[in-house]
């Protein structure tokens, strides 16, 4: 089939999408189908037709989606409907939309250098959180799965909990046990060091 | 005038702290929470609210309630019920909020509970967890409750607040996305931003309706 000349062919628009929480593993065809029944639930076949979403890919914590032009607004209401991706909770942070794709990779640069250069916020702004032992924010340390081994354990409400992800002020723990573990979305001030009280031998 | 989410639930009923759902409010735009059971505290310059939410309670006791509640600086939000309970509990004063109007009987909220609602400066919520998470018949049904709403606010010009209920981060939405909600049952933007500056309107203190001169 010979290609359209550019003045025929149909205009497109993509959005650029961040995907919460940080570190999750997303397949773009579980996030299609995901995206796609957001879209039909929410407005039906006839606008999904019209609107021909699709996922380009995922980028470095970002999703790529792409729809005709007109019907972005449509496809960024819809993606603030998706809650779950193949029964992972997920959120979509719509961060740009854009004509081409290029842009949105500059876009994707640019928001990843911001993201590594976030300023944490002074100690004493986070005052009155439901934590006790404040804990020196560390540089981001994302783990795609599993806790990370920082060699502190730290407890929240009186359980044991393991970082899985942190950057900056905010931290994801997950519970530690046999069951009943569950991802919680915290801040370094929520957590308290365990054992923080025990005296180490040799003093 | 005050962005504010009307409703997050924060741990131990959610999976995320209070400071860490403040957090990402400011990331997503707001200004300040109410936070169900939650402390009174400012977060990054976030204020946190505290909340109460009375559901499954007769009349005559959420009137204690609301009694206790005040002057505390709390946000007394209560679930709406059928016709005479909302006619009762839109009444009372103290009581901020009604929630659940999307659960509530067909004919629960009509022309004569928007009219005291009004009248006493109590906000109707419209929350958007059922939109955003419901599918199917629940999700019709809140947008056809919704649509109901909005033309007896446009009639009445009782107070609108927006809340999402999340008990987790990821739950939370954006005033951009809130606003993209809003607009399935004809919300508009000016609309969107008076509703989420609601909780400040019936937080507000009361003037006094007799001015002395």
């Amino acid at each position: 089939m010979a290609v359209r000349p550019p003045t025929l062919r149909e205009k497109r628009r993509y959005v650029l999408a961040r995907i919460d929480p940080e570190g999750v593993q997303v397949d773009p065809k579980d996030l299609y189908y995901a995206m796609y029944e957001a879209v039909v639930s929410l407005f039906g076949d006839l606008v999904a037709a019209a609107m021909q979403p699709s996922v380009i890919g995922i980028e470095s914590g970002c999703a790529l989606f792409r729809c005709r032009r007109g019907t972005e607004r449509e496809l960024m209401i819809a993606l603030s409907t998706l809650g779950a991706c193949r029964e992972v909770p997920v959120a979509l942070r719509i961060l740009a939309v854009s004509g081409t794709l290029e842009s949105l990779r500059e876009r994707i640069a640019a928001f990843q250098e911001k993201w590594h250069e976030v300023p944490v916020p002074a100690a004493d702004q986070l005052s009155g959180s439901d934590g006790v032992s404040p804990l020196p924010p560390g540089p981001e340390s994302p783990a795609a799965d599993g806790a990370v081994s920082t060699g502190t354990e730290y407890q929240f409400g009186g359980a044991p909990v393991g970082i899985v992800t942190r950057r900056g002020h905010k931290a994801d723990v997950i519970e530690k046990g046999f069951k009943n573990t569950r991802r919680l979305y915290l801040t370094t001030e929520d957590l308290e060091i365990l054992h923080a009280t025990t005296i180490p031998d040799g003093i | 005038m005050k962005i504010t989410d009307a409703c997050v639930v924060p741990y131990p009923v959610g999976d995320s702290s209070v400071s860490r759902l403040a957090l990402e409010a400011r990331s997503l735009g707001f200004d300040s929470i109410v936070a169900l059971d939650a402390q009174v505290q400012s977060v990054c310059g976030i204020d946190v609210i505290p909340g109460i939410y009375v559901s499954g309670l007769p009349a005559k006791d959420v009137q204690n309630r609301a009694k206790k509640c005040r002057g505390t600086g709390t946000v007394v939000s209560v679930q709406a019920g059928d016709n005479g309970f909302i006619r009762t509990v839109a009444n009372t004063r103290g009581v901020h909020i009604l929630r659940g109007i999307y659960a509530a009987d067909k004919h629960a909220f009509d022309h004569v509970t928007a009219k005291i609602a009004a009248d006493n400066n109590t906000a109707i919520d419209i929350d958007l967890a059922p939109v955003i998470f419901g599918r199917g018949h629940q999700r019709q049904k809140a947008i056809h409750r919704y649509l109901d709403v909005m033309v007896l606010e446009r009639r009445f010009e009782f107070p609108l607040t927006i809340s999402t209920s999340a008990r987790s981060v990821l739950g939370m939405r954006a005033v951009r996305e809130m606003t993209g909600l809003c607009s399935l049952f004809g919300m508009d933007e000016t609309g969107v931003q008076a509703a989420l500056a609601g909780v400040a309107r019936v937080t507000a203190p009361e003037e006094n309706p007799v001015r002395v001169i």
